[in-house]
């Protein structure tokens, strides 16, 4: 019943005004769908009693072995603790900085997965890695040729790359028990 | 009799022709045949050569993507679900995971996939996302961990 009803909602808002929708780029969360929650306590019962056991392993630090998908520098990246990956292009961190990476879309272990929309809570996961190398890439030969036209260019260039290694993984916190006041953890003072 | 205008028929075509030369050969050592030691061949295979390096940089990463793709797809098809619904179903849950992302969860994490794969079945349940015509999944032989229902 609750399905039919959020399906009838779904094709009522789709439709924006022409003018408006064809100059929107498209994007799903462009047209946001209405839900009308029917039953408060059912829904909190479905869900509820899979929290309690995901913050009780947690509390008991029972979770084991932790991976993350992690934004940085426009792509994504899935590591676990212990993994170097790289970074290529300009980025600013230098050798031997730490550093947090906020942008988890997904955080899983043996037994759950936080999967984040689009990025999981703030100050639930914490990410750190410390950089430990800046290099240049091996130098890559841009050359093009037309043939039979003595047309020939030859460039060389050499990318920026960021070795880091991910110190740890871990989830502070309980799920789905945000704190009360939010957007403090980087601030000075 | 000295001829001294003989001295003068020489001409050098430059000090650096064997330097310039070696540049190439640098770069065709592992070729077959005349390819590697004879200048004019060497020196068309190692053009060729360059421009595939070049062209082939942006190929890797079509390449890549199909790969995503494919793994994604045969991923989705264990758990009867269609590659475009999936993807169409994650993007309306606003769950911005990626080609790569997602491939590297249906290798290396496959509770987790099973779990996106849920998701979207849900979603796909209730707005009615449907495969694109002619788009129908396959039969999927059940193998190995999975259970046979």
């Amino acid at each position: 019943m609750a399905g039919a009803l959020r399906k009838i909602f779904a094709t009522f808002a789709r439709s924006y005004p022409k003018p408006v929708a064809q100059f929107l780029p498209r994007l799903y969360s462009n047209v946001p769908t209405p839900y009308e929650i029917v039953d408060a306590q059912e829904e909190r019962k479905t869900y509820q009693d899979v929290i309690d056991k995901v913050n009780r392993q947690v509390a008991q630090a029972k979770q084991g072995r932790l991976f993350a998908v992690v934004h940085i520098q426009g792509k994504q990246v899935k590591v676990t603790e212990g993994d170097v990956f790289v970074v290529e292009g300009y980025w600013p961190p230098g050798a031997g900085d730490r550093i947090s990476l906020d942008k988890v879309l997904l955080v899983g272990g043996r037994d759950f997965t936080l999967v984040g929309r689009p990025l999981v809570q703030r100050g639930l996961v914490r990410v750190e890695a410390t950089v430990i190398e800046e290099t240049l890439s091996h130098t890559k030969t841009h050359f093009k040729k037309k043939r039979r036209k003595q047309y020939m260019r030859i460039n060389f260039m050499r990318v920026p790359q960021t070795m880091l290694r991910v110190n740890r993984i871990e989830i502070v916190g309980e799920v789905n028990h945000p704190p009360d006041v939010t957007g403090l953890e980087t601030r000075v003072f | 009799m000295v001829f001294t205008s003989v001295a003068n028929f020489v001409r050098s075509r430059g000090p650096d022709e064997f330097w310039r030369k070696r540049k190439i050969f640098k770069m065709a050592a592992h070729y077959i045949g005349r390819s590697r030691n004879c200048y004019s061949l060497a020196i068309r295979s190692v053009h060729r050569a360059l421009v595939f390096a070049t062209k082939g940089r942006a190929l890797k990463k079509q390449d890549l993507a199909n790969l995503w793709v494919t793994r994604i797809t045969a991923g989705c098809e264990q758990h009867d679900v269609n590659y475009h619904v999936f993807r169409e179903s994650l993007s309306r849950s606003n769950i911005m995971l990626n080609r790569k992302s997602l491939a590297d969860l249906a290798c290396w994490e496959p509770f987790t996939f099973k779990a996106l794969t849920d998701i979207a079945q849900k979603r796909a349940l209730e707005e009615g996302i449907a495969p694109p015509k002619g788009n129908k999944v396959l039969f999927v032989p059940k193998r190995g961990s999975q259970k046979k229902t």
